[in-house]
């Protein structure tokens, strides 16, 4: 640019520089305007009002009548139902994000290599991914269903005794995993497909001339080059898993003794059928914390072994 | 590549979405000119859904002024808190159906209109007392009876028979059902298993209420001037229950289906199947069960305690209210609708075509429903078993609001010894949990008074 | 590289295997779907007696084709709100440079992390205050904005090199000029695995449509399903079977459609 301007110039072009500056500004404001109110109403505004509530103790129609300030929080840390939801919460979220994650991968890593019908297994490996959350527990409920279920069908072919899947309380966190691992794999599956496909090619030409094992290869190689995907993988898995509430709905409804009552499920029951709602708000915003401390963990945990390119 | 996938799936998107947009069309009744439309929130499933849509078609085609709109919210539990979450809203329905322990619950929202204040006392008048009790606050009915109903215990009397043992009495012990469970289990094999006992408040509350026990105190909150304060759950009454049903897992004739609608579909089809000897349900399940049986279905009253003389049972069921947030049109309407369905003759229709009880008074009279009676006394058992209870406090049922937080409280509680935990404790866990809550609940509500 | 016959042969027998264990829910469905009712009844599950009374009797005789289009239209609603409104906000932070950006970034892509439960009981008032509870609008309004997709856009953007967008700046090319012919060009991947992404996470919601929709007019298929799973349930496994297939295959096609975007698109979400 040419900067030879007389000095009567250069006021007109710092007044130019100004306007356009805020006229930046205002475009960037328009542009990001539509995402940040909407943001602000749906997702900021109730979360204060989230944790207005639960400040208070609310009446049957939802209306706060009292303030208590953090009592209903001491409560709920000394409420038994709810300290046994956590755990179960927690016991739910990391059996499904290690399962579901270590599943995605062993299917991705069979399908790897570019055989006849590669695509078509792939297909059947991710269409779990279009099946829905009512569809899948519908699914599962017939299989698990006592009297003419297919899982006792397959047991009693094998001679052992029927299991009551959901009724049970041994079974039943198990069963709602199961249901829940099945129906995330797709997603997964299709991200570490991904993954794999861009190692490069190169690293593993060297290592068959160094005459290295597949097990070598696996850890030095293809893992640290996934690392990325796999975290990315594990962390949506792991926050959707913490929200998992339809299939709760559906299976067992929080039973048995309420062996699969997530708090999510809890938060549900205390907020729209047991009409409480300053105990429920109080329960989500333990439920926000939690999810944000073991997000940061995670990151924090994960930061020095994932190696980004 | 990419452009071609983007297309198709728009174009397929598009395609879909006119061709269920022209069958919606095609499915949805012809638009009622001029008919005022009026949204009835239900709870009735399987058969009572069929009966319920049957009567409201009835009354549309009765009359060119209204269109009466039935929509299901799911089950009682459900259905009560999505209306109020919308009570004094927009989204508020005309009418909703409620169940019986919603009583105070509905009140307390104060969007609702007493039906006394919209039906004739004549029209009242013909309504059962021991049916409108329950519903009278304030001396006014405050809801419309509509599905009032009592378990019953209901068993496979064909198979009974087959193996050469003895049919229940009409008024079975404890020990009468064990000792049946047990035969039927051992005499099969195993492959039929005896009994069942679904962990459900609602069965709880009501045996133990023929055992003459109170759930809540001020005369289960009916004493006027007071609310209750204390919910029972650890009695001896329900000790002696819940040892009944040990009992049986003891003597392996129980099989337990949990808890819940699925339990409820579960040990239905378990029983239709032959492989459930007895279970106790809700008396409006008659109609369900003899139109799939293949075998004699046999029905009692549910059993008492083994010493102790039977009380008898509280009201189950559900009553219709009315929102108050209505125009004047869709009010008339409401008051028109709500007489059609508790004349004699629709109540009569009712009660044969689900098991519940009629609740108007002339009903019981009508040629059809006598003839029905006379051919199957199964129908006949659950109005006996009411109308032979005592008339009591315990009887009148609870005005309680925190009932279905009571319900799954003792729903966990019995689940937990169905798993092998302590009674005492299990209760006791039970019932002070539902006092916390009745405790928070009264402070929150009460605190005008 | 090359493939030792041996390796063929494992492969071939693993993919088999798995792909039957995986798909066992969904045959056993379809195979169950198409099976009299009695036969089912009665556990006589390996019959040739089929028949499509099923699908019959659930097209006639519920409104499922009603709640299919409710979910059709709700999901394209929600899938046209969140790729518009997260095209827009990438693009400003990425090619406009405005102060405070870092903050506002951080706190679009903080809410990633919020349950959706924090916000439930507010929204729910939110929207009776505004008097459209069983309404369309209702089950999408509250999704336009999405974190998740402004952060995926904002990855992909940022590949388009900066010096591109000044030297468009000098020549006057506005910013929807540029946008539409540089930027979405470059991003239709991503743009597609978004569009995509919302459509089956909105397809697949469970929690807000039940607390929202009172009426068949609304209720979207999940909750349809729901529905007919509490009402019909005794006895009628096979209906609810079909019923379950029939919404399967929307977002089944859609999957198949995407496929292939998911594998690539995904990673640019996943690469820093």
């Amino acid at each position: 640019m040419d900067h030879a301007f007389s000095s009567a110039n250069h006021a007109v072009v710092k007044h130019t520089q100004l306007q356009q500056k805020l006229k930046t500004h205002l475009a960037a404001m328009g542009f990001i305007a539509p995402s940040a109110i909407f943001l602000g109403v749906f997702v900021f505004y109730p979360l204060v009002k989230t944790v207005y509530y639960s400040m208070f103790l609310t009446n049957a129609l939802g209306q706060p009548v009292k303030f208590i300030g953090l009592s209903n929080y001491g409560t709920l840390l000394q409420d038994k139902f709810f300290m046994k939801s956590l755990l179960t919460t927690f016991i739910f979220v990391f059996m499904v994000t290690l399962l579901t994650t270590v599943s995605a991968l062993a299917l991705a890593m069979v399908t790897s290599k570019h055989l006849k019908g590669t695509t078509l297994f792939r297909t059947f490996f991710a269409s779990t991914m279009g099946v829905s959350v009512s569809v899948a527990s519908v699914l599962w409920l017939f299989i698990f269903q006592p009297t003419t279920g297919v899982s006792d069908m397959v047991l009693n072919l094998l001679h052992l005794p029927p299991i009551h899947w959901l009724t049970d309380n041994t079974w039943s966190l198990f069963a709602v995993i199961l249901t829940v691992v099945w129906m995330n794999l797709g997603f997964s599956f299709l991200a570490l497909t991904g993954a794999l496909e861009n190692v490069a090619t190169p690293l593993y030409e060297v290592a068959d001339i160094e005459g290295v094992t597949t097990w070598h290869k696996f850890y030095h190689i293809t893992l640290p080059q996934i690392s990325p995907t796999l975290f990315f993988v594990g962390t949506v898995t792991m926050i959707n898993a913490f929200q998992t509430f339809g299939q709760v709905d559906l299976l067992t409804k929080g039973g048995p003794n309420n062996s699969t009552n997530l708090i999510v499920y809890q938060i549900y029951k205390d907020a729209f059928v047991n009409l409480n709602v300053g105990k429920a708000s109080t329960e989500s915003i333990v439920l926000a914390l939690l999810i944000a401390l073991v997000t940061i963990a995670q990151f924090k945990l994960t930061e020095k072994r994932v190696m980004y390119q | 590549m990419k452009k071609k996938y983007v297309m198709s799936l728009i174009a397929i998107v598009l395609m879909i979405s006119i061709v269920l947009l022209g069958m919606s069309r095609l499915s949805r009744p012809v638009s009622a000119n001029q008919r005022t439309t009026i949204v009835f929130w239900h709870s009735m499933g399987g058969k009572p859904a069929d009966a319920l849509k049957k009567l409201v078609a009835k009354y549309n085609a009765s009359q060119t002024k209204y269109t009466v709109v039935p929509q299901y919210q799911g089950a009682y539990t459900e259905s009560l808190p999505k209306y109020i979450n919308v009570a004094n809203s927009s989204a508020a329905p005309a009418i909703v159906q409620a169940q019986e322990i919603a009583t105070s619950t509905m009140l307390s929202t104060k969007s609702t209109e007493p039906v006394s204040r919209l039906l004739d006392s004549q029209v009242i008048n013909q309504i059962e007392d021991n049916i409108a009790r329950y519903y009278t606050v304030d001396n006014q009915l405050q809801s419309l009876p509509f599905n009032s109903s009592t378990p019953v215990l209901y068993y496979n009397k064909s198979l009974v028979e087959k193996l050469g043992l003895k049919p229940l009495p009409e008024d079975p012990s404890y020990q009468d059902i064990l000792n049946l469970a047990q035969a039927i289990t051992e005499k099969t094999n195993h492959q039929t298993k005896g009994m069942t006992i679904e962990a459900y408040g609602w069965l709880f509350e009501e045996l133990t209420a023929n055992q003459n026990q109170l759930l809540a105190n001020h005369d289960n909150g009916r004493e006027s001037g007071q609310y209750a304060t204390k919910i029972n759950i650890n009695t001896p009454a329900a000790r002696r229950l819940m040892t009944f049903m040990k009992q049986a897992i003891q003597d392996k004739s129980f099989v337990s289906y949990g808890s819940g609608d699925i339990a409820e579909a579960n040990q239905q089809t378990a029983f239709l199947a032959g492989k459930l000897g007895m279970f106790m349900q809700s008396s409006a399940s008659t109609g369900d069960l003899q139109a799939n049986a293949k075998f004699k279905l046999g029905v009692t009253y549910v059993p008492h305690a083994d010493d102790i003389a039977r009380n008898g049972l509280t009201l189950g069921g559900a009553s219709l209210w009315v929102n108050k947030h209505q125009t004047t049109a869709t009010k008339e309407g409401v008051t028109d609708f709500l007489k059609f369905m508790s004349s004699a003759q629709s109540q009569a229709q009712w009660q044969l075509a689900t098991g519940y009880l009629a609740v108007n008074k002339n009903a019981k009279a009508l040629p059809q429903v006598t003839s029905a009676i006379a051919k199957d006394s199964n129908l006949g058992v659950a109005t006996k078993q009411l109308e032979t209870s005592k008339k009591n406090s315990v009887t009148a049922g609870p005005l309680v609001p925190i009932l279905p937080i009571e319900r799954t409280n003792v729903e966990t509680a019995m689940q937990s010894i169905v798993n092998g935990a302590d009674i005492e404790k299990s209760l006791q866990t039970a019932e002070d949990a539902t006092n916390k809550a009745l405790a928070s609940y009264n402070s929150a509500n009460h605190m005008q008074k | 590289m090359i493939i030792t016959s041996n390796e063929k042969i494992w492969r071939y027998v693993l993919m088999i295997g798995l792909s039957l264990v995986l798909l066992i829910p969904l045959i056993v469905g379809v195979w169950v779907s198409l099976l009299p009712n009695n036969a089912i009844l009665t556990g006589h599950y390996f019959t040739s007696q089929f028949t499509i009374d099923n699908y019959i009797q659930a097209i006639t005789a519920t409104p499922i084709l009603r709640y299919l289009l409710n979910s059709l239209l709700v999901s394209a609603i929600v899938m046209v709100g969140q790729v518009v409104f997260s095209v827009l906000a990438a693009y400003a932070f990425v090619f406009i440079p405005f102060k405070g950006k870092q903050i506002i970034f951080y706190a679009f892509i903080g809410t990633m992390m919020l349950p959706f439960e924090s916000q439930l009981i507010p929204n729910f008032q939110t929207l009776r205050w505004l008097g459209i509870l069983n309404n369309y609008a209702a089950l999408a309004i509250p999704f336009f904005a999405s974190a998740f997709g402004t952060f995926l856009l904002r990855q992909t953007f940022m590949q388009v090199p900066l010096a591109l967008r000044e030297s468009a700046a000098i020549e006057g090319v506005g910013h929807f000029r540029f946008l539409y012919h540089a930027v979405i060009p470059y991003a239709k991947t991503s743009l597609f695995t978004l569009a995509a992404y919302s459509f089956l996470t909105t397809w697949n919601m469970y929690l807000w449509p039940l607390i929202t929709s009172y009426s068949d007019n609304v209720r979207t298929a999940q909750i349809g399903l729901r529905q007919l799973q509490a009402t019909e349930a005794v006895n009628s496994w096979g209906l609810i079977m079909a019923s379950a297939i029939l919404i399967m295959v929307p977002s089944l096609v859609v999957l198949l459609l995407s496929q292939r975007a998911f594998k690539s698109g995904l990673l640019d979400g996943a690469v820093k």
